[in-house]
């Protein structure tokens, strides 16, 4: 006990000593970090669940045969090049020089693997390229070509082959699948260099990526669940792309060194209808109008969103969808009129769920209902915990409105498939014949102009008979440290490989 | 003692069955995790074949007996978010807890400790008060507020510490501050009470009278003494960090396992919420068993009344 007393100081100095060493360590090589809510679930390629952060990390690592532009476009990617040979087979070239990051070639074989993988389970309960697309077999026709021979004709083909990854045949056939998980091979611009589960991923750029080495050597994918967390990393240079920022928060990402950025996402904000409920209104075409009539959504953006984003004016994103449609605006006095001409001119007690997950989405409920009040109808607020939400969207058990966000997607065969009867996803539970005849007609339709005019026809369906009550595409909003150039994709996805170091 | 001994064992068993019969309950009941693992565009039969290759369709009682059987010889399950072996993610992740928890729970211990003894030998004073003022905030603030203002000062408006994440020795101290504060304020008051209660007994008297010098009578007679229902509140404080660490590791982005309990909650990965409860239980009736074991080695009275 004695000595304490004189042990202490010197203790106490070495800890001080330390930090300060740790603290003035060299910070010049450092990765880029890149800052999300939530860690990846796997890296497994087939096991791809979200577009970020799993889906930006398995971009990164591995390549599937084309690649999806920011605005939807097909574009190369393993596959050079690919044609119709007839309205049920597409034949692949794949490149020549791709190899994997062991030093294996990637050929035909590799690709059969992969998709035939990805139709077992548990794969398959995640990956929809079989199921969407009516793939029934992959084909290998040499080294170097590929043929996919569907059931139906598939123009969403390249749609679900932009997800789908090729890993190498002889590594992913000699693993089991926790190995799998956690140590990936591919031959994307990335390699792995470890994963800290819970953490951070960290990647190292593949100096012999087909299409060069990415500019940006080490990427680090990093956890921060706290929104103030990401941007007090972001303010202290710690972060260089804090991602899912808030509308209130934006500005606070400008600072010094560091600048807000936003994209409009591709994610449809609205309140579905359910159509299973026992409110017989709700069937009512007048009744769905009027509701989109009642609400001021631009006041609403302008308010609630940070102004960074447009009303809806049809459930397909553009550029694919009808220019013609436009938005309801805000009418109080004609949907007052359609109610009363529908049987309801004193309104009705209507439900509406909401749960906290796609943003703003207390104070966007509470102000639609605000909107609905003033207009006759009483509407009840219930926040639904997620899981239960998530149950009723899945049997479309919802007994008014739900507010939600409609995927991020790009393609307007896949859009328009929500309302087609007893669609897996169909929440609202609408069933009418002659929509899908015209949906199921255009997923078929090679011509691209008798498409349109079709996909045209079924939104204007969808926008005529109001079967959501629309409100506008989602923003995201990112804070760029001044190390970085980087343009956000409107569908979450980071291709950190295209980012640029600023100097 | 052996008796004794054996009875607080088994005691312990049961509390761990019940834990993880409960745990296993309200996992199952929380709902079901296929919808959200799968796409929401998946089809009945996609769901179907996951469930089965989860085993998710099998009975309940069934699932939980074998889950008990293999979770004896260790094995939690595979994560269905994951696809790991949860005993693998728990064993990756237990570490970083332990350090953030260790740290905290040192500092807040030491530090309580030497308030509360300084508090009491300056009863009345500055000193006194401002210990005391030192604890009220600490038990009053909320953790996450506490963080996050810590992190405003320390990281962000004077750079000296890393906002967040996990890494060096640095990475630790504004976690452990917040999470050891609470606990610090409670331990100082509660030594400053043991301390003044013992000084003014008679073999304080007794020690002072034989001509100690007032550093043996504090080091030797009197901190020994208060020390004993200390350790108590210690095993007590310790569990109610494993509550705080849920919090304090989500502010921090600290990889421990509170925080990935709080992802498997919300992710519905719920043999990960299992195997997370029930290490945690485990920890706590431990250290329960622990600290009652240590009480009735010391004191022998305790012994007799259980």
């Amino acid at each position: 006990v004695r000595c304490a007393g004189r042990a202490r100081l010197p203790a106490l100095l070495v800890l001080a000593a330390a930090l300060l060493q740790s603290g003035c360590g060299s910070r010049g090589e450092r990765p880029i970090v890149i800052a999300s809510v939530s860690d990846v679930s796997s890296l497994d390629p087939h096991l791809l669940d979200v577009n970020h952060p799993t889906g930006s990390v398995i971009w990164s690592l591995f390549d599937s045969l084309v690649r999806r532009g920011p605005d939807g476009a097909d574009l190369p990617r393993l596959a050079q090049s690919w044609e119709r040979r007839d309205d049920l087979t597409w034949r692949f070239h794949l490149r020549h020089d791709v190899r994997f990051q062991d030093g294996s070639p990637l050929t035909a074989a590799d690709v059969k693997y992969s998709f035939d993988r990805m139709n077992q389970a548990p794969f398959n309960a995640l990956q929809q390229l079989w199921a969407q697309t009516t793939l029934e077999e992959v084909r290998i026709v040499d080294d170097y070509t590929v043929e996919l021979l569907t059931g139906k004709p598939s123009v969403t083909m390249l749609y679900w082959l932009e997800e789908a990854f090729v890993a190498p045949k002889a590594y992913y056939s000699a693993h089991d699948q926790a190995y799998l998980n956690t140590h990936p091979m591919g031959s994307g611009p990335y390699a792995l260099k470890e994963w800290v589960p819970g953490d951070h991923v960290a990647l190292t750029a593949n100096a012999a990526y087909f299409n060069g080495a990415p500019a940006i050597k080490d990427v680090v994918f990093k956890v921060v669940p706290d929104l103030s967390a990401r941007l007090n990393g972001l303010a202290t240079g710690d972060i260089d792309l804090a991602l899912e920022l808030t509308p209130d928060t934006i500005a606070q990402a400008n600072g010094p060194h560091s600048r807000g950025t936003e994209v409009l996402g591709l994610r449809k904000l609205h309140f579905g209808i359910s159509q299973n409920s026992s409110l017989a209104a709700l069937k009512d075409a007048r009744v769905r109008q009027a509701l989109n009539y009642a609400i001021d959504v631009p006041t609403m953006i302008r308010t609630l969103m940070h102004g960074s984003t447009t009303p809806l004016s049809s459930v397909v994103n553009p550029p694919n969808s009808d220019s013609t449609l436009t938005p309801y605006g805000y009418h109080p006095d004609r949907a007052r009129e359609l109610l009363a001409a529908a049987g309801y001119p004193n309104g009705f007690d209507l439900d509406m769920d909401f749960t906290p997950f796609w943003g703003q989405d207390k104070d966007v409920s509470e102000t639609v209902a605000g909107y609905l009040q003033a207009v006759g109808i009483r509407p009840h607020l219930h926040a639904d915990e997620w899981n239960d939400f998530r149950r009723k969207l899945s049997d479309a058990s919802f007994s008014g409105l739900f507010y939600a966000g409609w995927a991020a997607l790009i393609n307007p065969a896949v859009e328009l498939v929500i309302f087609t009867c007893h669609q897996e996803d169909n929440a609202s539970g609408y069933c009418d014949p002659k929509y899908d005849e015209l949906v199921h007609a255009a997923s078929t339709e090679f011509d691209a102009a008798k498409r349109k005019a079709l996909t045209d026809a079924a939104q204007s369906i969808v926008w005529d008979q109001a079967f959501w009550l629309f409100l506008w595409r989602a923003p995201l909003y990112a804070g760029l440290s001044d190390r970085l150039d980087y343009e956000l994709r409107p569908d979450d996805y980071v291709e950190i490989y295209l980012a640029r170091a600023r100097h | 003692m052996l008796r004794f001994t054996f009875g607080k064992i088994a005691r312990t068993f049961s509390v761990l069955l019940g834990v993880s019969l409960l745990a296993f309950l309200i996992g199952h009941a929380s709902g079901d995790p296929v919808l959200l693992i799968v796409r929401g565009d998946a089809t009945e039969q996609q769901k179907a074949a996951l469930r089965h290759s989860l085993g998710l369709d099998r009975p309940v009682l069934e699932q939980y007996l074998s889950y008990l059987e293999h979770a004896a010889q260790g094995d939690l399950g595979i994560s269905y978010r994951q696809r790991v072996a949860v005993s693998s993610l728990i064993a990756l992740r237990l570490p970083n807890s332990l350090e953030l928890a260790g740290t905290a729970f040192a500092a807040a211990m030491s530090i309580g400790f030497a308030l509360g003894v300084i508090a009491a030998l300056n009863r009345g004073r500055l000193a006194d008060h401002a210990i005391a003022g030192l604890s009220v905030i600490g038990q009053v603030v909320p953790g996450f507020w506490l963080g996050l203002i810590l992190v405003l000062l320390f990281a962000v408006h004077w750079p000296l510490l890393p906002v967040s994440g996990f890494g060096d020795l640095r990475h630790l101290i504004l976690p452990a501050a917040t999470l050891a504060l609470p606990t610090l304020g409670r331990m100082a008051r509660l030594v400053r009470a043991g301390m003044l209660e013992v000084l003014s007994s008679d073999f304080i008297r007794t020690a002072r009278a034989k001509g100690l010098t007032e550093r043996q009578v504090l080091l030797h007679h009197a901190t020994k003494n208060a020390l004993l229902p200390l350790i108590t509140q210690a095993g007590l404080e310790l569990g109610d960090m494993v509550g705080s660490a849920f919090i304090v590791e989500s502010v921090f982005a600290w990889p421990g396992i509170g925080r990935m309990t709080v992802n498997a909650v919300q992710q519905r990965d719920f043999l990960v919420v299992q195997g997370c409860v029930l290490v945690t239980a485990v920890g706590f009736v431990l250290i329960n068993l622990l600290v009652d074991l240590l009480y009735a080695a010391i004191d022998p009275r305790v012994r007799v009344r259980t």
